[in-house]
């Protein structure tokens, strides 16, 4: 231990004898770690962030659409093919499914949204039926949502988010003003509360229509998006299978006749982005994973330039007594201290660029434990297999040799 | 006896051909004796003090140091007994450039697990002894020629070891600086320490109470000190 310490002292003097030399040499090692620690951070944060915005559907609650989780562009190709789903669907599933507490639906499409002489590009629209805000975690601040009196009248009314008022309607009331959509006026009759944005990707840019209006003036050849709250936790399979069967009965659908619809839970959702941000991790990691080895390829590189420009020093503690052990120990910690040090620095880039992205993403950061012992461990790791050779090397010089080496 | 060596030889192989340095080296040295090995280059002198000096092992015969058999050990038994038993003075000094005189001065006792304490203790005293009190934080390019020379008698000295092995001291001095150098060799040896010297120089050589001349790789005659006779 003694030993150790007297080492890393010894090793810690040379590195900063050389402090431009040293800086340069890590500078692989740095941005290998930095990037991992980024991007495990970065990734870590994601998935709290989806898991937080997955949540929001509510655990009981799945969706069932024409195009489910599209992952490849065939299935893109061939699920556009199929039938869409409409509103005479939603309301057999309503009608037939004993395991489902609400059946709702919702269609969406994007518009320029206009109040007087203001207005805000892409905004989406979406017609929705009354009962949405129980199936989905969605909270009203003013006002009301659009109501089943609405829906049954197609009622020109609009429930808005937060980017619509700050638009249409800075530091005034909104409630029962005008808006204007593709020609067509709107009462605005409540609004949502406000729920910030990520990756620059605003939530409160909504307008929220009744279904049956939305069908009125945009047409009915979108498929709707059924939005099903089943009764129980326990009770989401039977009610998915309840719901399967009405469709596959409307559909019409043979026994051996795979679904054409797709049913999926926010649970579905959190794995399949779990798979992506894995496949993205792995992909990233073997990306840093090179920097790395260059790392410490420059670090066995200046481990050998130092072991031949010390012969000398090599020479003078060896005839003083330096066993081959010592001599090695001596330039392993100092490849040692030199890896650590830029894994170090590393972590350090690593969390403040990850603090940077999220700062500009808007996309939370969660810091782990582990990534950061990880960064110190494979930085060691990798200090100790390319400094072993130039250590080697230098233990085994001749002492006769090393000391009459100019 | 400190030293007996018995029919040393030490051959080399340079491209196939054999090279006899030292060629049956046969001779005894005393605790407390102050000798000078001289010889001019290509005599083997070299070769010699490296043997003596353990820091390699001949190809035949038998040396016993302190009464232990050398010529049989590996790398790191023999690292040991430099460690232990001998001070290595250079003529290029030989001091870590980046490292304190003090720090110079404590090297040997870092490889034979001595305490901080006592190591900072032990370096101070030699570096006393050698009169470079004031001179402990300088670096070795602070120091004048002779002072660094010094700084290496006192890392030679701090182990305590039962030889002092110089191999041409003065040979990077100028005469000046070289006889105060030659000064501190005769203390030291007035204190007891048993000194080798190995030069080619006259001059230096007279220092010593005895003075073993090698050519050839062999003893060609031994004669005593002209000061020390005086």
């Amino acid at each position: 231990m003694r030993q150790f310490i007297e080492s890393v002292k010894i090793a810690l003097a040379a590195l900063w004898a050389n402090k431009l030399r040293t800086t340069l040499t890590l500078i692989g090692m740095i941005i290998g770690v930095a990037t991992i620690i980024a991007i495990v951070s970065l990734i870590t944060g994601m998935n709290q962030y989806v898991a937080a915005e997955i949540d929001q559907l509510g655990a009981t609650t799945f969706i069932v659409d024409k195009e489910g989780i599209i992952t490849s562009e065939e299935t893109w190709w061939e699920r556009m093919k199929r039938k869409k789903l409409t509103v005479e669907d939603m309301n057999e599933v309503a009608a037939a499914c004993q395991g489902c507490e609400y059946v709702g639906g919702r269609e969406m499409t994007m518009r320029k949204v206009k109040s007087g002489n203001r207005y805000v590009n892409d905004v989406f629209i979406m017609g929705s039926t009354a009962n949405f805000p129980q199936i989905v975690n969605f909270e009203i601040e003013q006002g009301h949502y659009p109501t089943e009196a609405d829906n049954e009248h197609r009622r020109p009314v609009a429930f808005i988010g937060y980017d619509i008022m700050d638009e249409l309607f800075p530091g005034m009331s909104h409630i029962g003003k005008v808006i204007t959509i593709s020609g067509q006026e709107y009462t605005v009759i409540g609004n949502g509360k406000r729920r910030g944005s990520t990756l620059g990707n605003s939530h409160d840019n909504y307008v929220i229509i009744p279904l049956s209006t939305f069908e009125k003036q945009f047409g009915q050849r979108r498929s709707l998006d059924i939005f099903v709250k089943a009764r129980t936790f326990e009770g989401i399979a039977s009610a998915q299978d309840e719901v399967r069967m009405t469709m596959r009965a409307r559909h019409k659908l043979k026994y051996a006749d795979a679904d054409d619809f797709e049913i999926f839970t926010a649970g579905d959702i959190m794995s399949m982005w779990e798979n992506f941000s894995r496949g993205a991790f792995i992909v990233m990691i073997g990306i840093s994973s090179i920097s790395l080895v260059v790392g410490g390829i420059v670090i066995m590189n200046i481990m050998l330039v130092s072991v031949t420009e010390r012969t000398r020093e090599i020479g003078i503690r060896k005839a003083i007594g330096a066993r081959k052990a010592s001599v090695m120990w001596q330039f392993l910690s100092e490849a040692l201290t030199l890896s650590v040090l830029g894994g170090a620095v590393g972590i350090l880039g690593g969390i403040a660029v990850g603090q940077g992205l999220s700062a500009l993403s808007g996309i939370p950061m969660g810091i782990e434990i582990w990534s950061i012992v990880a960064g110190i461990l494979v930085s060691g790791g990798i200090g100790t297999v390319f400094g072993v050779y130039p250590a080697m090397k230098a233990a085994r010089l001749d002492p006769i040799e090393a000391l009459r080496y100019e | 006896m400190l030293i007996k060596t018995e029919n040393l030889w030490k051959t080399y192989n340079m491209g196939g051909e054999e090279l006899h340095a030292l060629r049956g080296v046969t001779f005894c040295i005393d605790k407390g004796e102050y000798v000078a090995i001289m010889g001019p280059s290509g005599s083997g002198k070299s070769t010699l003090m490296n043997l003596i000096g353990c820091l390699d092992t001949p190809s035949k015969g038998t040396y016993q140091l302190n009464g232990r058999q050398v010529a049989s050990m590996n790398d790191d038994e023999l690292a040991f007994i430099r460690n232990k038993e001998i001070g290595f003075v250079f003529q290029t000094f030989n001091l870590l450039p980046r490292a304190t005189a003090l720090h110079n001065v404590e090297l040997p006792l870092i490889y034979n697990g001595t305490t901080a304490e006592t190591r900072i203790d032990l370096a101070k005293r030699a570096l006393e002894m050698v009169d470079l009190s004031d001179r402990m934080m300088h670096r070795p390019n602070q120091l004048s020629g002779g002072q660094r020379q010094r700084v290496a008698i006192a890392r030679a000295l701090v182990n305590n070891p039962s030889l002092i092995l110089a191999d041409e001291p003065t040979g990077n001095l100028d005469t000046k600086t070289g006889v105060e150098i030659m000064g501190v060799f005769d203390r030291l040896h007035e204190a007891g320490n048993t000194i080798i010297i190995v030069t080619h120089e006259h001059d230096v050589a007279q220092y010593a109470n005895r003075i073993v001349h090698i050519r050839d790789g062999q003893i060609e005659r031994e004669e005593s000190g002209r000061k020390r006779a005086a």
